[in-house]
Parts: structure tokens; C-alpha cells; sequence
């Protein structure tokens, strides 16, 4: 048998990676090893880790070894992982990239890790990430921006920015990220990943720092479509420790990777080609040759449109911030995390909480305790909340013309660090299409489709009714053929 | 919708926020103007907006008693912990 290279592994499909240490052609310490190698290099290049236990990652990979030398079959054996710093790893810090979480060490592991770990995964390192999942550029992190690995002057998008980074510059094949509003696949799609979020509830959300409950949702950020669809099935099931979990039979994603597009009805978001600042040109080139790539496999491409689509981002962040201002109530100096102020119980919260969080994270706790305060809550958060369910019926409405939809992730590629900083609203603007699955609990899938003129990724998102994540898979593997990104190394991706 | 320094205020107290001068000024203006564009949910027609839906109804576990975590990984990540209880300013004094 011969005996394969931990780094020529690392270059391909982690699929090919768990075959072969299935099989003993190379071990799971081997390819940790040159994984760790990697993280070190890529937090120096790209700033895309915040913590290592280089110690506890080799100890767990050698576990591994004991697996499967005990003939155990691991659909992950010694897959090297990358988790963002706002979920739980058993032993590890969790900063959820902010300060007020400085010295918090896990008790025990998120569910979704537990799964992958469960299935052979070997966690490398803890990825940078904007402060509790806020923001679209992983500019909002305490501990330093993240760089974008096919060029460090631009963001990877965010907020778990570090995780795509890690993917993109070939540290790890695969990472896990929370998706409130687009957090998996905004990134995805600006560093040339696929990056899913589920259907509302499919992945348990136990063991995640929570940011808005009836958004967040974890995701994972892989190079290739079979890979995205092999962590959903290992992430996806019921789980009794988070009550939102559904407990319905899980889709088999895996059986539709190979599914042919004859007869099936795509629709073009007709918002898309009006939304407010419009499309990059080439986001809108790379959009109509999506279209013309669905065609040529059989699909039947229509346009269908959403009309509350444009509503999306002020929908989103009127109730996310309101979420917010309820959820990060908890961090108050007394349980876990930074401290600060002795002389009343008062005094505490509010010194704790006034040097802990970050400029972006009181700024939404603000808008949203505005939106929910006596005076504005009805002229506010209850009509988003109407708003929401208008836009969700909209899409109940477009999924009768239609199986899915297609629209671009982002309105552009990776932008320039700093380009959005001193705008926020901008900034909350670049989340105009990612946002309306979430706010209606729909499974979404960014996949690339193609690179700007000046060599930047750009990615396509997939949306579907609840539990259409086969089809969605299956879709995005067609567009991934066509695009060419799978030949394509970051630039600044190491070795 | 003018959100000025004394709103920022206020809604900062609520919120268990301390601002500075220059902190208050930057997020009223910063909170205007993502306000403002927040606005154009009213151009949404009233009558479509008839009936207020959750995406899903919450389903409650049984009211047992479950496994929690042990009261010593619980400490390690406290600020101060004594004889089994986090330990905060002293609430009720006597005057």
C-alpha cells in the first residue's frame, strides 16, 4: 500500500483525506501535524486563528488512530477542523471574538462538535470572527481583522471570517461557523468556498453563543459541494439539549449529489438585478452566466420575485438587535468572563459591560433596546416582525412557481479592510441577500460560481423551502463544475 | 427619526451601558441615519400585514431534573466564587 503525503492530502477533498486514513495509507497525527504546521502560517498571513492547543489536537488525532486501527469506520477519521471562536470546544477558550469573554474556557463541547468530533474530526485551532457573530468583515474582532488569503488587502467577509479564511489558505479542509444573517456563506462566497446554513433548527444550536435565537444557525465552510454536503449529514440531527432541534427524519443529501437538473424549476430573484446600490458587474455577469450554466443542464430557469426582499435588511436588523439586547443581557461580570467595578451590583454590570464589548456590539445592543423600549416597540420591532412574516409568506408564495431560488451571495466581491468601517449602515446593506432565509428559516447554499475580473471569488446562493438542502446541494455542484474553482489556489493560500 | 444624545442616554441606562461624550454623539448620529433608512417599513401597506405568525411553536421538555454541569467547571470560569455561589458587591446594606 502506498503511503500517501499529509501535505498533498491537505491540497484535495477531505473526503479523499478520510479514505485514507480509513485505511492506513497515513495517520491522523500525520495530517494534524502538517495542519498545525499550516494554522501557525495562516494566523501569521491572514490573522485567521485565535487560539491553539497544538498538545490536545495531536492527543486527539492519536485517539483517532486507536479508532480506526480498531476498525472503526469514520466518515471523518483525522479530518483536520477549525471552529469559530463562538462555539464551544470542550477545553478550549471561546471568545466569540470579543474581550468581555477573555479567560472563558469551555466546559464541554457544542453539540455540532460533538457530531463531527464523533465522527472523526480533530479540531486544530479556534478562528477569529467579528464580536458574537456581528458583522460582514470580520473588521469588528477584538483581537485584530481577519485578510482575505486571494488578497490580504480585502476582507474575507464575515463574521466567521477566520473560518473562511483558514479553508481558503489550505490550512484546514474544513471549518464550522455560525449563520445569523449570512455568516457562513458572505464569507464563503468572498474567499471562493461553499458555505450552507440549514433550515431553521436541522443543526442543534446547543453549545453556541448566542447572538439573535430564532436566527442563529451553525453551518460549516468547506472547498467543494461533496464535502459541504458530507458535514451536513454529519452535523444535521435532533438533539435534546436544544429545544429548537427538530426531531424529523434528516434529508439524505448525500443520495442527491448526483441528481440530474432535467425539469427542475429555478427562479431568478427578480430583486436581485434592483437592489439598492445594485450588482457589481461582474456579480451580475457571473449571475446571468449562473443562469445559462442551469439551462444547459435541463433546469428550467424563470425569473420569480420576493417582493419584500428590499425590506430584508431593515426586517433583520430591527429584531436580530432586539435578540441581541435580550441574549447578551448575561454577560455582566458575574457568572463568567472579564470583570470590572466593585462598588454596587450596578456599578459592576456597567463598567463589566462598557470596557467588555466592542463599538459594534453596544451599537446594535442599542438599536435593538431602542426597538424594543416602551414608545417604540410597535412602530418598530412589532412591524418588522409583521414584516418578517409577510416575507416569509412571499417566499411560501414563490416556492409554489418554483424549487429554488437563485440569487448572488453578495452584491459584490471581497472589499477593500476599512472600505465599510466607518459606515455601518453600509455595511449592514452588503447583507441585503443572505439575510431574507434567515429571517424566514430557510436553508441557503453559496456555492462559487466564477472570479471577478481582478481575480476575486465570487459566490451564487441557493435557496430553498425547509428540508430542501438534497436539491440545493445538488444544484450547487452543477455551478461548481462550471465555475473552474476547484483548479484554483489562493494566491496566499500556504504550504 | 431623531435619535439625539439624551435618547442614546437613556436607552444606554436600559441596556446597562456606559457611554462617553464622544460615544453618545457618534451613536446618535450613527442610530439616525440607520433609523431613517429603517423608515421604509412603513411604505409597507397596513392591511398586508394583517396577523403577526411565529415561524414554529416552541416545544417544551419535560419539567424533570437532567445531569448539569459540575459546580467545579462552573467555578474555574467565575470572577470570584466562594463556598458554592458567585460572589458579587454586597445588594442589601443597612442604613
Amino acid at each position: 500500500m502506498t503511503e500517501l503525503s499529509p501535505a498533498a492530502l491537505l491540497e484535495g477533498s477531505f473526503i479523499a483525506l478520510a479514505d485514507a486514513i480509513g485505511s492506513g495509507r497515513v495517520t491522523a497525527r500525520a495530517v494534524a501535524e502538517e495542519s498545525l504546521s499550516r494554522v501557525e502560517k495562516s494566523q501569521k498571513a491572514f490573522g485567521a486563528f485565535l487560539s491553539t492547543d497544538p498538545a490536545a489536537t495531536l492527543r486527539e488525532a492519536e485517539v483517532v488512530d486507536r479508532r480506526v486501527g480498531a476498525g472503526e469506520r469514520l466518515p471523518l477519521a483525522g479530518v483536520p477542523l477549525a471552529v469559530k471562536d463562538n462555539i464551544n470546544v470542550a477545553g478550549r477558550p471561546s471568545t466569540a471574538g470579543s474581550k468581555i469573554l477573555a479567560g472563558f474556557v469551555s466546559p464541554d463541547h457544542a453539540t455540532c462538535v460533538a457530531r463531527l468530533v464523533g465522527a472523526g474530526a480533530v479540531v486544530v485551532g479556534k478562528t477569529n470572527c467579528d464580536a458574537f457573530g456581528m458583522g460582514s468583515s470580520n473588521e469588528n474582532s477584538a483581537y485584530g481583522p481577519v485578510r482575505n488569503p486571494w488578497n490580504p488587502a480585502r476582507v474575507p467577509g464575515g463574521s466567521s471570517g477566520g473560518s473562511a479564511a483558514a479553508v481558503a489558505a489550505r490550512a484546514v479542509p474544513l471549518s464550522i461557523g455560525t449563520d445569523t444573517g449570512g455568516s457562513v456563506r458572505q464569507p464563503a462566497a468572498l474567499c471562493g468556498l461553499v458555505g450552507w446554513k440549514p433550515t431553521y433548527g436541522r443543526v442543534s444550536r446547543y453549545g453556541l453563543i448566542a447572538f439573535a435565537s430564532s436566527f442563529d444557525q451553525a453551518g460549516a465552510l468547506t472547498r467543494s459541494v461533496d464535502e459541504g454536503a458530507r458535514a451536513f449529514s454529519v452535523m444535521a440531527g435532533a438533539d435534546p439539549k436544544d429545544a429548537t432541534a427538530l426531531t424529523t427524519p434528516v434529508p439524505d443529501v448525500a443520495a442527491a449529489l448526483g441528481w440530474r437538473l432535467e425539469g427542475k424549476r429555478i427562479g431568478l430573484l427578480e430583486e436581485a438585478s434592483s437592489a439598492e446600490g445594485g450588482l457589481h458587474p461582474d456579480v451580475k455577469a457571473s449571475f446571468d452566466r449562473a443562469a445559462g450554466t442551469l439551462r444547459a443542464a435541463g433546469a428550467v430557469v424563470t425569473t420569480v420575485s420576493v417582493p419584500r426582499v428590499p425590506f430584508a435588511v431593515p426586517v433583520y436588523y430591527l429584531t436580530a438587535t432586539a435578540e441581541a439586547s435580550s441574549n447578551l443581557a448575561r454577560f455582566d461580570g458575574v457568572r463568567y468572563g472579564a470583570r470590572k467595578g466593585e462598588a454596587s451590583l450596578a456599578a459592576l454590570y456597567r463598567e463589566t459591560r462598557s470596557a467588555g464589548f466592542g463599538p459594534e456590539v453596544k451599537r446594535r445592543i442599542l438599536l435593538g433596546t431602542f426597538a424594543l423600549s416602551a414608545g417604540y416597540h410597535d412602530a418598530y420591532y412589532g412591524r418588522a416582525q409583521r414584516v418578517r412574516a409577510l416575507l416569509a409568506r412571499d417566499f411560501a408564495e414563490a416556492f409554489r412557481q418554483v424549487d429554488a431560488i437563485l440569487c448572488p451571495t453578495s452584491p459584490e466581491p471581497a472589499f477593500a479592510l476599512g472600505a465599510k468601517t466607518g459606515d455601518p449602515l453600509a455595511m449592514y446593506l452588503a447583507d441585503v441577500f443572505t439575510v431574507p432565509p434567515s429571517l424566514a428559516g430557510l436553508p441557503a447554499v453559496s456555492v462559487p460560481s466564477g472570479f471577478s475580473r481582478d481575480g476575486l471569488p465570487i459566490g451564487m446562493q441557493f435557496i430553498g423551502p425547509g428540508d430542501a438542502e438534497p436539491l440545493l446541494f445538488a444544484l450547487a455542484r452543477v455551478l461548481e463544475g462550471a465555475s473552474g474553482v476547484l483548479a484554483r489556489r489562493a494566491p496566499g493560500a500556504v504550504s | 427619526m431623531k435619535i439625539d444624545a439624551a435618547l442614546v442616554s437613556k436607552v444606554a441606562t436600559l441596556a446597562s451601558l456606559e457611554l462617553t461624550d464622544a460615544e453618545r454623539s457618534e451613536m446618535a448620529e450613527q442610530l439616525t441615519r440607520i433609523v431613517d433608512h429603517f423608515e421604509a417599513l412603513r411604505e409597507i401597506p397596513d392591511e398586508l400585514l394583517a396577523g403577526e405568525e411565529t415561524p414554529r411553536a416552541m416545544p417544551l421538555r419535560a419539567d424533570a431534573v437532567e445531569a448539569c454541569l459540575p459546580a467545579a467547571l462552573v467555578e474555574a470560569n467565575a470572577p470570584e466564587f466562594s463556598h458554592g455561589h458567585f460572589v458579587v458587591p454586597r445588594v442589601v446594606t443597612r442604613d
